[in-house]
């Protein structure tokens, strides 16, 4: 059973770790949206300075690439479709298979783009604890009516509490039922029954307890707020990213 | 005046079992109490009782003077209550997060919840791990976890349920004298086991429960010697009509 | 429904969230292509919490997504992963768990609407998931359905008839305290 690679926060003080959390979705909003729309020049700008920030923020770019090996993949099976399916003149051509110069390009193009807002993310969780972001999402939903963000932030963080918690379980569950022979039951459906029901139940308990354990704590909506401050450094690399922004879209 | 007192306290579940039938007890400020008694004799229901997650059905139940049913919120700071299966009741997703989950609900500056979160990490010995995952610590530190997310709500009374659950050897004595330490600060402790072994040496008073009754109430060197009688174990120093030891020496 | 209550399902809400995330890294392997267990926690989601819970469940679970919490199969990406070339699917599982609670809850829980409501619920996935592939892969329709679609029918159908299995046995534990 692959392990969750949670948590690819690296702790640091550089830059990157020390801007206020709210400015860095700022920017990662800004960037990726603007980023989808770049041409070949502005993207060689943009991977340049994504591996500039790598460097300052002391990431290792063999652990980053890694981690998004499923994701490269799955750009390279994207590459390969554009490739085939768009008609213009062919590079390459084998029997029914003709690769064109447009579907090469469109193909390069997107699966670029697309690497680059997925590594930027990767960057930014590598950079910010979860219990940041939870409290920026938490302050993002502020101003929206009927959207209770400290109820979001709080959701979150248990999510975040659960994950290794089920996968542990789920691996107890299946090892256990290994060991009385559920691999000689040919029939998927009862196995995939038998492996979710014990699983769910023995974590619906757990939320049950926990539920409880809350309310013992004074759960409540209205908690202290979260500490987020913002300092002159933010508002200088918010200029900076706006000029980028421009830029990018510029060229 | 007593910090806990309980008149005529019953409670029956939805599905008709009585999990408490008519209990009085009172506890004064400062008491170490242990309430031992066999699997179902409703000893977690009746701490449950103590801050409102349970609602008395007939009785009473008052804190300082004050019923818990008027102010859940005032009752669940000032009883403190670290339950029986320490997993369930990490909150947060770091060690620091799960301390400052209490603090924040009651709405503390935010100075404040972390000069309460450091002091309360610094009480279990927790500092070095505040940014660790909870789910990957030792069982003793789990307990010690769930002690300091309630410490930092600076309770007066605080309740444990069976906190020598699944602990191993050195697990149980740095609980157990972690308890002391909080006793001695001037906590009201009640301890809820059926293994009186571990703490009966610190107790003030031994109170034995049956079938959500209490049967036995007094000083534990006077009934240390019945509790066979209601499926607890004695003590086998005190089987042998020795005093009691402490675990810790 | 009472603060406890609003509390217990607020922390459901959370643990299928968590048991969806979890889904994508747990894989029972039975012929060719390991079953993967996300989009059966998706149906339950719906099954099991009804729409409004569901849908905050879901929603929740994409947006620690795209804030870059690693919830998503495949580790870590944020926002990116949504625009990427599976971000249809997972938009997907918003309107289809609305639809399979909405459903389920319609019809009183009745065993043939459960099937009926998550078959629904795997179109409206399968909707969003295609149109995007196709739109960022740039094939053809068939093409699409032949890579994003087609190998994976036989384990939904396994997924969907144990979703409403497990919906139905599970369903009265849940219910109490
Ligand atoms: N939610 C509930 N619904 C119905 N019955 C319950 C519920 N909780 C507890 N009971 C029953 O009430 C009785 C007292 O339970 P309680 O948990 O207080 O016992 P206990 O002394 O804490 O036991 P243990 O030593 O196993 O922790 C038991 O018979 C139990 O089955
Ligand atoms: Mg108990």
């Amino acid at each position: 059973m692959a392990d969750l690679t949670a948590f690819s926060y690296h702790p640091g003080r550089s830059f990157l770790h020390l801007l206020d959390v709210r400015f860095k979705i700022i920017f990662l909003i800004l960037i990726s949206l603007t980023g989808m729309q770049a041409d070949p020049p502005a993207l060689c700008l943009l991977t340049f300075l994504f591996l500039c920030l790598i460097k300052s923020s002391r990431l290792s770019l063999i652990s980053i690439l890694k981690e998004l090996r499923y994701f490269l993949v799955l750009l390279f099976f994207v590459l390969i479709a554009r490739a085939l399916s768009t008609p213009g003149t062919p590079v390459f051509e084998f029997k029914l298979l003709s690769i064109s110069r447009q579907g090469l390009y469109d193909g390069i193009l997107i699966c670029w783009r697309l690497a680059l807002v997925v590594l930027l993310g990767l960057i930014f969780v590598s950079t910010t604890r979860p219990s940041e972001i939870r409290t920026a999402v938490a302050w993002f939903l502020k101003p929206f009516p009927f959207i209770p963000g400290k109820k979001v932030a709080t959701m979150i963080g248990l999510i975040m509490r659960f994950v290794p918690v089920i996968l542990a379980q789920a691996k107890e569950t299946s090892d256990a039922q290994r060991a009385r022979g559920i691999e000689n039951r040919k029939n998927p459906i009862y196995r995939l029954v038998k492996l979710a029901v014990p699983l769910i139940f023995k974590t619906f308990q757990n939320a049950n307890n926990l539920a409880v354990a809350m309310e013992a704590r004074c759960y409540s909506e209205n908690r202290t707020d979260p500490d987020l401050s913002s300092k002159k450094n933010d508002w200088i690399a918010f200029f900076f990213v706006i000029c980028l922004c421009i830029l990018v879209v510029e060229i | 005046m007593n910090i806990i007192e309980i008149r005529g306290l019953s409670h029956r579940f939805s599905d008709g079992t009585l999990g408490l039938d008519a209990i009085d007890i009172e506890i004064k400020e400062g008491e170490f109490i242990v309430i031992a008694g066999r699997n179902g004799s409703g000893k977690t229901t009746l701490l449950r009782h103590l801050n409102g997650l349970l609602r008395p059905q007939t009785g009473s139940v008052k804190l300082a003077g004050i019923s818990v049913s008027e102010d859940f919120v005032r009752a669940r700071q000032m009883v403190g209550m670290v339950f029986q299966d320490a997993d369930s009741q990490i909150i947060g997703e770091t060690v620091y997060d799960d301390v400052a989950f209490g603090p924040e609900n009651l709405r503390l500056e935010r100075s404040e919840v972390q000069q309460r979160v450091s002091m309360a990490l610094e009480a279990g010995g927790l500092i070095d791990l505040a940014d660790h995952r909870p789910h990957l610590l030792s069982g003793g530190e789990k307990r010690r976890l769930a002690i300091a997310g309630i410490l930092a709500m600076k309770p007066r009374v605080i309740v444990f349920d069976e906190p020598f659950s699944n602990l191993d050897y050195p697990g149980v004595k740095q609980v157990l004298e972690q308890i002391l330490t909080l006793h001695q600060a001037g906590h009201t402790i009640l301890i809820t086991t059926h293994d009186l072994e571990k703490v009966l040496a610190h107790a003030d008073r031994l109170v034995i429960m049956q079938k959500g009754k209490i049967v036995r109430d007094g000083l534990p060197n006077k009934i240390v010697t019945e509790t066979e009688a209601f499926g607890v174990r004695q003590p086998c120093t005190s089987r042998l009509g020795l005093e009691i030891g402490s675990w810790l020496i | 429904m009472n603060q406890a209550e609003q509390l217990r399902m607020m922390v459901y809400a959370s643990l299928l969230a968590a048991l969806t995330a979890a889904g994508a890294y747990i894989a029972i392997p039975i012929g060719p292509i390991p079953i993967v267990l996300q989009n059966l926690f998706i149906f339950l989601t719906g099954l099991l919490l009804g729409s409004k819970w569901g849908v905050a469940s879901v929603a929740v679970y994409l947006l620690a997504g795209a804030s870059g919490l690693p919830v998503f199969a495949g580790g870590t990406g944020g926002l990116g992963r949504l625009l990427g070339p599976t971000g249809g699917y997972l938009l997907g599982y918003l309107p289809a768990v609305y639809l399979i609670g909405f459903i389920s809850e319609k019809m009183n829980h009745r065993r043939f609407y459960d099937a009926l409501a998550v078959v629904c619920g795997t179109i409206i996935i399968y909707a969003c998931g295609i149109a995007w592939l196709k739109t960022i892969t740039g094939m053809t329709l068939t093409k699409t359905l032949a890579v994003g679609m087609y190998p994976f029918l036989p384990g939904d159908v396994l997924k969907i008839v144990a979703a409403v299995i497990i919906a139905k046995s599970l369903r009265p534990v849940i219910g109490q305290r």
